[in-house]
Parts: structure tokens; C-alpha cells; sequence
């Protein structure tokens, strides 16, 4: 045998160039990546009838919870319990119960993740439910940690009139700096 | 630009608020209250939407505050709920719907640093879709720098899209204006550099590698980019012909990196095209040790018998050449069994299956490959961009038929409600009717127009007794009974004293009423008010119920008529979502399918090339007589 066999290089080139071609595909940014294999266009095409299709059953969620409302809870019966939370750094909401006339209607407990949106100025709906016009009276019940983390249960009351139109209820939860300690309060809204 | 007046600053104030909560978003960070948020909530159901927004709920949030505008409950929030909307269309991945709310605003009159931001999101939205030329339209747009990184993160963006249209000229001055140690400078100055080496201009390209790969990196991402410049380095080196200065770079990439497979496969190159084919072992066997599903491993099976072979042990090399085509022939039917799998719908349905949020939306992320045979070969794939969109929206597309799903199914709980309410309905109003003819309002009415004049009698009259009570009107029966039999016995006896008396009684009886006159005038004022409000209230329950008798049976109608039609509405793009899931889907397969065929391909050339060496030896040692050594 031969002292020497003359083999083709195995790939190099074709290694190298096809390391080259997709090294330099690659655009590095934070917030880009690199393209796949497939005509640009055709993605961008199905991602139009796509954005189309979702804008659509988005209006139709918005009617089907139109319709929802006016059927199980409509206005002349309706009643809304919200729940929100202005700063809250004197007291670590829990849960909250609401009873109305003497009958527990809601029970909930918060998840940080809830807490944290309260903290953020959103508002949790609580309940929502119907009622006579009429006289009626709501109790809450906030149970969590309040300064020191000690714990705490604080009620509040309040007794209103229901009227022919929606009634919306807001229980607000906040920090009094004067004494340092957690409010409670029920706000009707007109 | 229009000056701005303090309603329009405080909306902005939201409106910036918005736009960092999508970068928040975006960059995943948490955190407590942020600057600028508003805590004023106006009208409680915005603050719903945006308890919602705040978890990220974004579908939620966007028909919540869809429906809460339709009822007109939000009205104190117009144009924040409206630049909300925008922001969360945005999150969503609709940007053509969220940059009509943002024009719109923005034409409104956002101050210029708002503005710049909502253009710079947008073009950053745009660009990550593959909408070039929108993202080059909204980028144009911003005037003034950006605050902080952002400002880096928008040059860089602009530079991307330079190179893209391939006027490297101008994206390398907008790179020049970058800070030389910021990341974002750097990963510019490394895509210009590799863009202008693709474009012919090695030399320019080679010196801004250079810049990156000889920068000392602190930190992950600074090192894993120093890795890239030189691994791109010493490939370009390579085909240039100059192995040395190759295998200069290759050294410098970091052996436990991500690189370090490319950078063994490249180092051995450099060796080998230096003749020192011994030292080239080196490196590709470390790397033929490795994973073999990795390219790099793939050609290491070939780069190690042709070393051993160019080194003179040619029967070692021999069998590392059937072995490698063995390994080649296994991975082409494994391949083959991927596609078929592929084909099947396994790969969605893998990678979904570890899904487990429950939200929809344009920053969801496949957190890591799936467990499956196929996504060996496809985990570069599945970082690509267009694979993650079109992945996303058909992730979305499955979230949107659970939610029509469900909506049918409530849809005809609906429909048993609705006809449930009119058989109750039907049956109760007959007796409903009867309880109402018997209560006989006008009658009533009437009554209570007697005692209204019998009262203004009394008063005019000062008539007291009127007003006496029972046991006091009993008291005046007795002494009329006392006056008739006083009157009947007078002239027959004396009954002097006892009319005395009579008159003494009757003087204090009147006295006792007169006494309370007032009071009880006032009492009797006051009853007969409420005896008003009384059938005020009822004359209204009476007209509600006259309205419900005239408009339950249309509600009824609307109701059905509704319900009807969003059930057609839900079945309709129930049919579309199919259709486009499965468009999607066919899109996904095909993406992963052309990558699986080209690597087979490639396989397939290794293997060609295994087996044309494998034949050349034997061949070759055939020819010379001998056996191979």
C-alpha cells in the first residue's frame, strides 16, 4: 500500500461555508431572532388573518357578556360589590366575605398576584349579584395581617337603599397615616 | 406640535404608565406600585379592567373593557381606557389595531417624549412580526432620544433595520453614535459586522469582530457574544485561508460555552489546513465525543478518520469512517420517523401539553423544547422567530376555541333560561293580574280623596271632635245616651245635679280633645302623607308591572333573537379558528419539515462522503497490494 492516500477533504468547505451562511443569518439582537427556512411573506400573510380572526371573537366576547349581564343581572336588579385597596401597606388583605341581608354571598381569597394588581389601583369585583328595591344592609368581613403582622379580622357595614337602577358598592380598604392604622370603608357610587 | 393642557398631561401619565407596564411585560419584570400609575379610579369597572391588566390578563381585561364601554360605565376614563386598550392590543400582538389607537392619541396631542416611546414600541412590535417597512415608518417617527437604554435599544433597532436593507454605511454610523461598552453597542457593532462580512466586506466586517471578540466580558450574555464574534471570526478566517489567525480566535472561545462545539469543529479545521493533522485530533475527538444530534458531532465523524487518515493510521480510520456511516444511516431513518411523526401532529401537541397558563398573548414564551424524538433536530428551529409567532398564535387560536367552546355551551343554558323565565312568566301573570284588578287602585285612590276633604273639613271647621279616639268617642256615646235619658226624665224628676254633671263631664271631654287637637291634627296630617307616598309607590310597582306586561314578551323576543344570532356568530368563528389553527399547524409542520429534510440531506452528503473515503482507501490499498495499516 501507498505510503500516502490522497482523500478528499471531508466537508470543509462545505463546513465552513455552511457555518459562514448561517453564522450570518443570525441577527443578534434583544429582541430579534433568527429567521426560519420559509418565504417571509407566507407567515405574514397567516398572521394577518390571524390578528383579523382574534379582533373578531374579541367583539364577540364583548357581546356575549353584554348579553350575559342583561340576562342573569339585568339593571333594574343588579348589585356590584368592588373591592379596592389604596396603598395597603398597613394591612395584608387575606380574604374578604360580604353578606348581604344577613346571608353570605361572597367568600374570597386573594392570591399575591391579586394583592399586588389591588396595590396597583386595580379594582376586584367582589360580587355581583341581583336584589329587590328596597332597604337592604351589606356586612364585610376583611380578615389578614395587619401592623406588626398581627392578625386582624375587621368588619363593616352598610345600609342602603336599592333603587330601580344598578347598584354599585365599593368596599375601599386604606391607610390612615394619622394613627397608623388600616380603614375600612364602604363607598356607594351614584 | 400642539401644546398640551393639564387634563392631556395627566392622560399621558397613563399613557406612559401603559407603555412601561409593556416593557415591564416584556422584560418580565414584577414589582409594586409604578411611577406614574394612576391610583384615581373614577369609575369602579375601569378599576376591574385593570385588575385585570395587572395580572397580565390581557384577554380579560380587553372584553371587560369592550363590554364596561358598550354599558358606558367607564365614561370618566374615555381616552385612558382607550389608550389601555391600544397598550394591551399591543401585548396582545394586534399592533396594526394598537398603532390606530396610538395615532389617534398621539394626533391628539402626546407630549414628544410619550410620543417617541409609543413609536419606538411600535416599531419594535413591528419589526419582531417581520413588518419591515412598518417598523422602518414608526421608528422614522421618533424625534427626540429615548431615555436611558432605551435610546440604545432604539439605535440598535434602527441599525438592524439598516442592514436589513443592507446600507451598512449608515447603520455603522448609527452604530458609532452608540457607547462603546454599552451590551447594546455591542451586539451592534457584531450584527454590523457580521452583516458586512456577508456582504463582501470582509475587512470592515473582520474589524468590528475583532472589536467585539478582543473586548473583556463581564457577565453571561457579554461572554456568550464575545464567543459568537470569534467563533464568526475564525470561521471567515477559515475560508479566507488564514488558519492561523483562525485558530487564534477559535482559542479565546470559552470550552464550556454554548460555542464550544462550532469552536472544536473550527479549531481542528485550523490545524488540519495547516497540515498539523495529529494536533487537529485534539479537538475533533473531544468533539466526536459529544451529542451527536449536533451538527458539529454529525461532521466530527468524518473530520476524525480523515485526521487519522491524513496521520497514516488508516485502518483506525477505516472504521471510524463505518462508523460513522452507520451513526449517519441511524440518525436519516430517525429523521424519517421524526417527519412522520411531525406530519402526525405530535410536535404541536408536545410542545403545548407543558402549556399551562391560562391567558392568551404576544408574550408567552415556549419555556423549553419538548420531551419528543423530533425535537432533537428541531431546537434550533423552535428559536427562530417565525416558528415562536406562528407557535403563538396558534397557541392563541386553541385558548380562543376553548373560549367559544365554553360560550356555546352557556349559550344554551341561556336558551333554557330564557325559556324557563317565559313558562314562569305565563303562568304567574294571570294570578299577578287578578291580585291587581282585586286591589282596586282607583278605588282606593278615591277613598283617600275623601279623608284628604274630610281632614281640611275638620280643620275648617275646628271641628274637635272629629279627631276624639275610641275610648274618647265611646265616652261621648255614653254621655249622648246620658243627655236622651236626661232629657226624658226632665219635668218628671229632678235631675238638676245630674245635668250638672252631664255638663261637667261632656266640658271635660271636650277639654281632653281639644287639648290634643294639634298633635293629633299633625299625627292625622302625617298618616294620611304617608298613606300618599304609599300609593305612590304602589301607582309605580302598578305601571312596572303594566310596562313588564306590555315589554316582557318583546324582551323575550330580543333576548332569543340575540342568542340566536351570537350563537350563529360562535359557531362561525368556531368554523374560522379550525381552519386557521390548522393553517397554522400545516405551517408549523412545514417550517419543521424542510429543517428535518435539510439536515437529512446533509446527513445524506456525509454520508456519501463516508462511504466514497471508505471505498477510496480500500481502493487505493487494493491497487497498492497490501492491507491497510
Amino acid at each position: 500500500m501507498k505510503d500516502k492516500i490522497s482523500l478528499p477533504m471531508p466537508g470543509l468547505f462545505p463546513v465552513i461555508l455552511m457555518f459562514l451562511a448561517l453564522w450570518l443569518a443570525l441577527p443578534l439582537t434583544g429582541f430579534a431572532a433568527e429567521k426560519a427556512t420559509l418565504p417571509a411573506g407566507k407567515f405574514k400573510g397567516i398572521d394577518q388573518q390571524a390578528q383579523s380572526l382574534k379582533q373578531d371573537v374579541m367583539e364577540l366576547n364583548r357581546d356575549l357578556l353584554a348579553l350575559e349581564e342583561e340576562l342573569l343581572f339585568p339593571a333594574s336588579t343588579q348589585v356590584a360589590v368592588f373591592l379596592s385597596m389604596d396603598i395597603g401597606n398597613l394591612f395584608d388583605l387575606d380574604a374578604v366575605e360580604v353578606k348581604l341581608d344577613d346571608k353570605v354571598v361572597a367568600h374570597y381569597l386573594y392570591t399575591q398576584r391579586e394583592i399586588e394588581a389591588l396595590r396597583r389601583g386595580g379594582v376586584h369585583r367582589v360580587y355581583l349579584g341581583n336584589l329587590r328595591t328596597g332597604k337592604h344592609e351589606l356586612v364585610a368581613f376583611f380578615t389578614g395581617k395587619g401592623p406588626h403582622s398581627r392578625d386582624y379580622r375587621r368588619g363593616t357595614t352598610l345600609e342602603f337603599d336599592k333603587q330601580t337602577g344598578p347598584k354599585y358598592i365599593e368596599l375601599q380598604i386604606k391607610d390612615a397615616t394619622r394613627n397608623l392604622q388600616p380603614e375600612f370603608r364602604v363607598k356607594e357610587w351614584q | 406640535m400642539r401644546g398640551i393642557s393639564p387634563m392631556n398631561k395627566k392622560r399621558f401619565a397613563v399613557f406612559s404608565a401603559v407603555l412601561c407596564a409593556c416593557v415591564l411585560v416584556t422584560t418580565g419584570a414584577q414589582g409594586s406600585t409604578r411611577p406614574g400609575e394612576s391610583r384615581e379610579i373614577k369609575d369602579p369597572h375601569y378599576g376591574e379592567v385593570l385588575f385585570h391588566f395587572y395580572q397580565q390578563q390581557y384577554f380579560s381585561a380587553i372584553t371587560n373593557l369592550m363590554t364596561s364601554r358598550q354599558f358606558q360605565r367607564i365614561s370618566h376614563h374615555g381616552n385612558e381606557a382607550e389608550l389601555l386598550l391600544g397598550g394591551m392590543y399591543l401585548s396582545y400582538g394586534l399592533h396594526i389595531q394598537a398603532g390606530e389607537i396610538f395615532q389617534r392619541l398621539i394626533d391628539a396631542g402626546a407630549p414628544a417624549h410619550v410620543r417617541d416611546r409609543a413609536w419606538f414600541y411600535l416599531a419594535k412590535v413591528r419589526y419582531q412580526r417581520g413588518y419591515q417597512n412598518e417598523a422602518e415608518e414608526a421608528i422614522s417617527r421618533i424625534r427626540d432620544a429615548l431615555p436611558g437604554e432605551l435610546e440604545e435599544e432604539r439605535q440598535l433597532l434602527q441599525a438592524q433595520l439598516l442592514m436589513e436593507r443592507q446600507d451598512y454605511r449608515e447603520a455603522a454610523q448609527v452604530l458609532s453614535r452608540m457607547r462603546g461598552d454599552s451590551v447594546w453597542a455591542q451586539y451592534g457593532r457584531y450584527n454590523l459586522g457580521v452583516a458586512q462580512i456577508k456582504a463582501g466586506e470582509s475587512d470592515a466586517g473582520a474589524a468590528l469582530l475583532e472589536e467585539v471578540g478582543h473586548k473583556a466580558a463581564t457577565g453571561e450574555e457579554l461572554k456568550s457574544l464575545k464567543d459568537k464574534a470569534n467563533v464568526a471570526l475564525g470561521y471567515t478566517y477559515l475560508r479566507d485561508g488564514a488558519p492561523a489567525r483562525a485558530q487564534a480566535r477559535l482559542e479565546q472561545v470559552r470550552l464550556d460555552g454554548l460555542l464550544s462545539n462550532k469552536a472544536l469543529l473550527g479549531m481542528g479545521w485550523a490545524f488540519s489546513a495547516q497540515d498539523q493533522h495529529e494536533r487537529s485530533l485534539v479537538p475533533w475527538t473531544e468533539l466526536y465525543k459529544r451529542n451527536v444530534i449536533d451538527s458539529t458531532v454529525q461532521e466530527s465523524l468524518l473530520a476524525v478518520p480523515y485526521a487519522l487518515a491524513r496521520a497514516g493510521a488508516y485502518r483506525q480510520s477505516v472504521q471510524h469512517y463505518e462508523n460513522a456511516i452507520e451513526v449517519y444511516t441511524n440518525e436519516m431513518g430517525r429523521i424519517d420517523d421524526s417527519i412522520a411523526a411531525i406530519r402526525s401532529g405530535r410536535m404541536i401537541s408536545g410542545i403545548l401539553r407543558q402549556d399551562t397558563e391560562n391567558e392568551m398573548g404576544w408574550f408567552w414564551r415556549m419555556r423549553e423544547i419538548p420531551d419528543a424524538p423530533e425535537s432533537r433536530y428541531l431546537a434550533h428551529l423552535m428559536a427562530t422567530h417565525d416558528f415562536q409567532e406562528a407557535l403563538k398564535n396558534y397557541r392563541d387560536l386553541r385558548f380562543l376555541t376553548l373560549n367559544l367552546d365554553e360560550w356555546a355551551g352557556n349559550m344554551g343554558v341561556y336558551g333554557d333560561m330564557l325559556a324557563t323565565r317565559r313558562l314562569a312568566y305565563a303562568q304567574r301573570l294571570p294570578k299577578v293580574l287578578q291580585d291587581e284588578r282585586s286591589l282596586n287602585f282607583a278605588e282606593l285612590s278615591t277613598r283617600r280623596n275623601r279623608l284628604t276633604a274630610e281632614l281640611a273639613r275638620v280643620e275648617n271647621d275646628n271641628d274637635v271632635m272629629a279627631l276624639a279616639n275610641d275610648k274618647e268617642r265611646q265616652l261621648m256615646a255614653r254621655l249622648g245616651r246620658a243627655d236622651e235619658t236626661l232629657k226624658r226624665l226632665a219635668g218628671r224628676v229632678d235631675v238638676s245635679d245630674a245635668r250638672d254633671r252631664h255638663r261637667l263631664l261632656s266640658g271635660l271631654l271636650f277639654s281632653d280633645v281639644a287639648f290634643d287637637y294639634s298633635p293629633r291634627l299633625w299625627q292625622v296630617k302625617k298618616a294620611l302623607k304617608e298613606l300618599d307616598q304609599n300609593l305612590a309607590e304602589t301607582g309605580v310597582r302598578r305601571e312596572a308591572l303594566m310596562r313588564a306586561h306590555v315589554e316582557a314578551p318583546r324582551a323575550f323576543e330580543d333576548f332569543a333573537a340575540r342568542i340566536a344570532r351570537l350563537r350563529a356568530r360562535i359557531s362561525q368563528l368556531q368554523d374560522r379558528i379550525r381552519a386557521m389553527a390548522s393553517t397554522h399547524a400545516r405551517y408549523l409542520e412545514e417550517l419543521a419539515v424542510t429543517e428535518l429534510v435539510a439536515q437529512k440531506e446533509r446527513m445524506a452528503l456525509y454520508l456519501t462522503q463516508a462511504r466514497f473515503a471508505v471505498a477510496q482507501m480500500y481502493d487505493e490499498a487494493s491497487n497498492a497490494g497490501g492491507e491497510l495499516r
